[in-house]
């Protein structure tokens, strides 16, 4: 009988679906899915903020730093987890095997996302220096900003892409599944090392 | 959006560039907002697809998720700021503990709140207007959080009388 076929298959799905629930949705399971990584995240955004207390003396010097600082950052978790997501799909399709020079797939993938990062820091930069101006603010110059926006979007982003792609094929080869390990920990990473790289092209603005 | 956040903290430079040890709090703070709401407009997202966002009172996945997000999120506070403190009287710029944590509690009060009333709303909108949820609301509440976030240390500062 058709109509009773099709309770059953009612009476199937509510059953799924209260399974799921239970399992996926009670607030222990997911607490005790995100915590771990959350705590770690913080871990690596104390370390940055460490590094940015360090930056006191260039925040002076340089007006404008701390408007393209979140900037930077956010522009460098988004590009390298985007990288990392990509790498780790192209790895599960058998794409890419090995960190080789010569596998298109990887280094257009790279290449991309650096040439997006050069290109976004621009107009980071750009736009810091122009909307300080217009609240009234003092700005070290278009120039300057675009410049330090430039030299640690690309510095960080030739760092993050190269520990990206040796964690996604690391991991994949240990069998772990990289989409769920490379995204976070760049995600943790990324902020430490762009962190460090706008400190260092900071440096480098000011002395010359 | 980024650039607002730089122009908040921008209009503050002085006093925050004369206490470090905010300025060691800022990037994990600002950071929790946005990656536990990525969490939950992820999740409402799946849920949707699945079939489950019906009606937003009496949804268990909603409900549930908010109040582990919540959780999440104010466990990860309570151990920002005994990291900042830690860090902070290791380098030599210590600030009281209960200051530093009064600070992350007030500031992760107002970011939560903020950033999952938005999740839920953009979440439920798009679906309403049939925009894949997926492809609305983690880049938006990751901007947001960072943007809550600055605005939500400041207030407690304030609160507090330290600036």
């Amino acid at each position: 009988m058709p109509s009773e076929s099709h309770r059953d298959e009612d009476l199937f799905e509510s059953q799924y679906i209260d399974k799921y629930l239970s399992e996926y949705a009670s607030v222990s399971s997911i607490v005790r899915e995100a915590l771990p990584f959350e705590l770690l995240a913080t871990v690596g955004g104390v370390v940055a903020g460490i590094i940015f207390s360090g930056m006191t003396a260039e925040l002076e010097m340089i007006p404008g730093l701390l408007v393209i600082y979140p900037g930077v950052l956010g522009l460098r978790g988004n590009i390298s987890s985007t990288l990392g997501s990509r790498l780790g799909s192209a790895i599960h399709l058998g794409l890419i095997t090995d960190l080789d020079r010569h596998n298109p797939e990887l280094m257009n993938n790279i290449s991309g996302s650096l040439i997006l990062s050069v290109i976004v820091a621009i107009i980071l930069g750009f736009l810091g220096h122009f909307v300080t101006l217009a609240l009234g603010f003092e700005s070290a110059g278009a120039f300057t900003l675009i410049l330090i926006c430039v030299i640690s979007a690309f510095t960080s982003g030739v760092i993050l892409s190269f520990v990206a792609a040796l964690l996604a094929i690391g991991m994949f080869r240990f069998g772990f599944d990289p989409d769920n390990v490379v995204t976070p920990s760049i995600a943790t990473l990324g902020d430490i090392v762009s962190m460090l790289m706008l400190f260092f092209s900071a440096k480098m603005v000011v002395m010359f | 959006m980024g650039i607002l956040v730089g122009q908040i903290l921008n209009s503050r430079e002085e006093s925050l560039i004369s206490m470090p040890a905010i300025l060691i709090l800022i990037p994990s703070l600002i950071k929790i907002g946005g990656d536990t709401g990525s969490m939950l407009g992820a999740r409402l997202s799946s849920a949707f697809h699945m079939g489950l966002g019906d009606n937003l009172r009496s949804n268990p996945v909603v409900h549930n998720s908010v109040i582990a997000a919540s959780i999440v999120g104010f466990v990860s506070s309570i151990s920002v700021s005994i990291l900042v403190f830690l860090a902070s009287s290791f380098l030599g710029f210590g600030m009281p503990f209960f200051t530093l944590l009064e600070i992350s509690l007030i500031a992760v009060v107002i970011e939560l709140s903020v950033v999952y009333s938005a999740t839920v709303a953009i979440a439920f909108a798009s679906h309403r207007f049939g925009i894949d949820p997926d492809d609305t609301v983690i880049p938006f509440i990751a901007s947001l959080g960072d943007l809550v976030g600055v605005t939500g240390i400041l207030i407690a500062l304030h609160l507090l009388n330290i600036l």
